[in-house]
């Protein structure tokens, strides 16, 4: 039994139903990665499992009770959170906003007692970012800046991380590495890791485990060699495309790929 | 282009009704009033006019002079509006968010601080130069390097400016002691129309209109947005700047004679989009009537709640609407 | 994870800041129609000044002037609150409309004629913040998008259009007033200091006390508002309710200070400014600079306002709004982050 379960998860935004009657799992000290074409619904299915999003019907339970029902502090102590390209007050040091994700664990006036500057500097060694410790954050990189964010996601302690498509914005060179450092933590610390990804090949690459989403429902969920398939990519995302062996790491990686229905190419352009 | 040729069926009907909406209540606007005056007596003041007739002179003085500023007013500001929303691709401006009344008003202020008795072009022009003065304040201000009018930012620009402009005006009437007619100027009420008004302010309004009229196909290119204009050929650096100070003139004019009224600019211009569509050749003329019936009307209803300021009666239908507008989400056209 | 160059900055431009305000006071309070010197206002401060020196220092200027110290750090403190709720540095209760409820209650109080001069004074700040409170309410309830939560942008454009609406209803009011009544609120929209006894002093603190050590409880809540909704809410804060208290707090903190000193606007926003300039936007840091910020900015404005012109006053909200709109203007020209 894996600790972080959905079932009949009912989920929208107003009226609008996203997602209807979904049953998930997401399978412990393993990378997850969500992915699916554009507005299937697999960032709100993300930000429902870790309580950013109300869901309308079903629950949502980690160790056994609702995480919808339990104090929000307490949830920040088990899950922490990576939200799509988050922004941040001018002015803001590094230091300061990664002492935020130890909130969770504060009372009163927010006095950082000496486990919490530990846990702090942890954070930062770990990310690669101490030397960054007083600089303002907007004044650093996309790729520096993301590692920030983990930063604060780490100095949560939890077992548990949810990224939203957390290399959006970088070029290539940090986007390998941001999903190394996710890598790294997964193997070290045991994390569980669920993301949203765009790139097919990076979750391919980067991911034990894969939720893969279309029009609001899960078209599989599985270990990555049971359920990639030609014919799950053409009903997915609409594409033939062919599997190889990606020679640097030994996984499976889609390559030559065009549109199933080529119906795009069909319009004729005088 | 199909576009251009034919004027749709429809327009011409909503148009119609709209005139004649206008008529009615114009009318009821002549008729309604402190002293009672049945239809004949009006007739009779307009056709035959007899100077010896305290009635006459009510109607003609008074009555008619006052109903016609209103209408000015209510077609300089709805047309003002419109230019402005286009010209910004902005469908919360308004000549009173965006400067262009408070800086009207401080102008006029400072005028009569230095000299009381002026003359009313010679007020249009302060007028004028006063909207000029806060319109380029907060347009300059309120577009942003990024992505050019940003609706937001534009408002609060505005809401800065007119906080300014207004303390401005409040230190030089306390200053000079001006004090009773800057209330005249921040309530705005057009009781006080006289025909020496008029007689400069329908031209100028009437040529404004009919250039707005010209240039609509323009402004229906302008509204796509300043790349895609451009893209078609579009002359942008002369049509927009142009567009703009045709809009501050109105705006100058109207706080001229009524001091300030929020609202008429952002909600008519609307109301006409929505019956017509985004095509400028229909929303310009639509818009003058539109803008007419609801000032004329509005100051009726003043009139009969014991003159209550007409703005006030605008911004309790205006400040809903512009609510409703935000709450839908419509920030951009 | 404050770090310490930092907060012996802070406690340097503490220290300096309270020397200003304190010569500020002491410029304000030996001007004016009777002229106190130097020497005799320092020897009546210390309890050794002549009896009439004394009466004047403690029955006219002394009350006026800790009505304006405390009305500046309430302005300055609410506007910071907004700013880090609304997560828009352009925000404040002037702004917002949130003055102008106030004074719209005020006037329609006043309307209704239920004026007993010997409690005028302590009911009046309760019919302002209730008025203000009802108006960010409105502003809350209009901004608020179900499954969205509060959209910050909205709360802004709704609070200007509801300004627009309130202080034109609050000037057709005027046309019911007597003479008296018209003129009053026509010198409390201009922002006039009129509260200058010791009983307004009386009505007006323990609203200080209560509301200011709240917020600077809720410093480290507010840190976390700021980052971004999804950060907040993923770190456990509950951000509707947190965000909820925190107006309403602010709003009463702002509403009782423009009941006592008319509508005054933009020290809430200058006065946090310019606190976060030195310190960053950590609140433990900079609601103290803030809060002195804010009360010397106000008795610079009122003294200059008392004492500028060679005859009459000009009103210490028309000061401000002369020295603030541009500053609003300046920090809209830079930043992007509207």
């Amino acid at each position: 039994m894996n600790r972080l379960t959905g079932r009949n998860l009912t989920i929208a935004y107003g009226n609008k139903v996203i997602i209807e009657d979904l049953d998930i799992e997401i399978p412990d000290k393993k990378i997850t990665s969500i992915i699916g074409p554009n507005g299937c619904g697999k960032s709100t299915l993300l930000k429902a499992l870790c309580r950013l999003l109300p869901i309308k019907k079903g629950k949502i339970a980690l160790d056994g009770t609702d995480i919808n029902k339990s104090a929000s502090k307490e949830i920040a102590k088990k899950i922490a959170i990576l939200p799509q390209s988050p922004e941040v007050a001018d002015g803001l040091t590094v230091g300061e906003l990664v002492s935020y994700g130890r909130y969770p664990y504060q009372k009163g006036f927010g006095r950082l007692v000496p486990e919490d500057v530990e846990v702090i500097d942890w954070a930062l060694q770990v990310t690669g970012i101490t030397e960054f410790k007083h600089r303002i954050i907007n004044d650093l990189s996309g790729g520096q800046k993301q590692r920030v964010w983990i930063a604060m996601a780490l100095a949560q302690k939890t077992d548990i991380i949810f990224l939203d498509e957390p290399t959006t914005f970088l070029d290539i060179a940090h986007q390998l590495e941001i999903l190394e450092l996710i890598k790294e933590l997964n193997q070290k610390q045991q994390t569980t890791i669920v993301m949203v990804l765009h790139d097919i090949n990076q979750a391919i690459r980067f991911s034990d485990y894969m939720i893969t989403m279309k029009d609001g429902e899960v078209i599989t969920q599985g270990n990555i060699p049971e359920v990639l398939s030609s014919q799950l990519l053409a009903e997915v995302f609409q594409i033939d495309a062919e599997l190889m062996q990606d020679k640097l790491t030994g996984k499976p990686m889609i390559a030559n790929y065009q549109l199933v229905n080529r119906k795009y190419s069909k319009v004729e352009i005088k | 282009m199909e576009l251009k040729n034919k004027i749709p069926f429809h327009f011409s009907i909503i148009f119609t009704i709209a005139c004649i909406i206008l008529v009615i209540t114009f009318w009821i606007s002549i008729v309604y009033g402190n002293a009672d005056i049945d239809t004949s007596t009006i007739l009779n003041a307009i056709f035959n006019y007899d100077p010896e007739d305290v009635n006459h002179n009510i109607i003609i003085d008074v009555r008619i002079p006052r109903d016609i500023g209103a209408l000015l007013v209510g077609v300089a500001l709805a047309v003002s509006g419109a230019g402005i929303q286009s010209v910004t691709r902005n469908s919360l401006a308004d000549p009173s968010l965006i400067g262009l009344n408070s800086g009207a008003a401080l102008m006029l202020a400072l005028t009569y601080a230095v000299s009381p008795v002026i003359t009313f072009p010679l007020l249009i022009l302060t007028g004028f130069i006063g909207a000029m003065l806060g319109g380029t304040m907060v347009l300059m201000i309120g577009s942003s390097r990024k992505d050019g009018f940003n609706p937001v930012r534009l408002i609060l620009a505005g809401a800065a400016v007119s906080a300014l402009l207004s303390a401005a005006s409040q230190a030089i009437a306390l200053y000079f002691r001006l004090n009773q007619s800057l209330i005249f100027w921040s309530s705005g009420g057009v009781s006080g129309t006289t025909w020496q008004q008029l007689y400069t302010g329908i031209p100028v309004v009437a040529i404004i209109v009919v250039i707005f009229i010209l240039i609509s196909g323009q402004l229906s290119i302008l509204n796509l947005g300043e790349s895609i204009a451009k893209g078609l050929g579009q002359n942008v650096k002369l049509i927009r700047p142009g567009t703009m100070l045709l809009s501050m003139l109105l705006a100058g004019i109207s706080v001229a004679i009524v001091g300030q009224i929020a609202f008429v600019g952002l909600m008519v211009p609307h109301i006409s989009r929505f019956l017509v569509g985004t095509d400028y050749k229909k929303v310009i003329p639509l818009t003058a009537v539109l803008g007419g019936c609801l000032v004329v009307g509005a100051d009726t209803v003043a009139r009969l709640m014991g003159e209550a300021p007409v703005s006030a009666i605008i911004s309790f239908i205006g400040v809903p609407y512009f609510l409703y507008l935000i709450k839908k989400g419509g920030r951009t056209i | 994870m404050i770090d310490s160059k930092l907060k012996r900055k802070q406690i340097i431009v503490c220290l300096v800041l309270t020397v200003l305000l304190f010569l500020a006071v002491t410029w304000s309070i030996t001007s004016g129609e009777y002229k106190m010197d130097l020497s005799a206002y320092l020897k009546t401060l210390i309890g050794q000044g002549e009896f009439k020196d004394n009466l004047i220092l403690m029955e006219f200027r002394m009350p006026r002037m800790l009505i304006t110290l405390l009305a500046g750090m309430a302005l300055s403190m609410s506007g910071a609150i907004i700013q880090s709720i609304t997560k828009n540095p352009l925000a404040e209760s002037g702004i917002l409309g949130i003055n102008a409820g106030g004074g719209f209650a005020i006037a329609v109080f006043i309307v209704i004629g239920q004026v007993n001069p010997n409690t005028f004074i302590y009911v009046l700040p309760l019919i302002s913040a209730a008025g203000g409170i009802l108006t960010a309410l409105l502003i809350f309830l209009f901004s608020y998008n179900k499954g969205k939560g509060i959209s910050p942008v909205n709360m802004v454009l709704i609070g200007v259009g509801l300004s627009a609406a309130l202080s034109g209803g609050s000037i057709t009011m005027m046309r019911k007033f007597n003479e008296d009544q018209a003129e009053f609120i026509a010198a409390w929209m201009a922002g006039n200091i009129w509260g200058d006894e010791w009983p307004f002093v009386l009505a007006f603190l323990p609203w200080i006390l209560i509301i200011i050590p709240f917020l600077f409880f809720k410093s480290n809540s507010l840190n976390i508002i700021n980052t971004n909704d999804q950060t907040a809410k993923s770190l456990g804060v509950n951000l509707d309710k947190e965000r909820l208290i925190l107006l309403i707090a602010s709003v009463i903190l702002s509403s009782v200070a423009v009941a006592v000193v008319g509508s005054i606007g933009f020290i809430g926003l200058m006065g946090p400014h310019i606190a976060k300039s030195f310190v960053g936007p950590r609140h433990q840091l900079f609601l103290p600079i803030a809060l002195l910020t804010g009360a010397f900015l106000l008795v610079v404005a009122d003294t200059v306002g008392q004492t500028v012109l060679p005859i009459g006053t000009i009103p210490a909200g028309i000061v401000v709004a002369i020295i603030g709109a541009p500053y609003f203007l300046y920090l809209m020209y830079k930043t992007n982050a509207v």
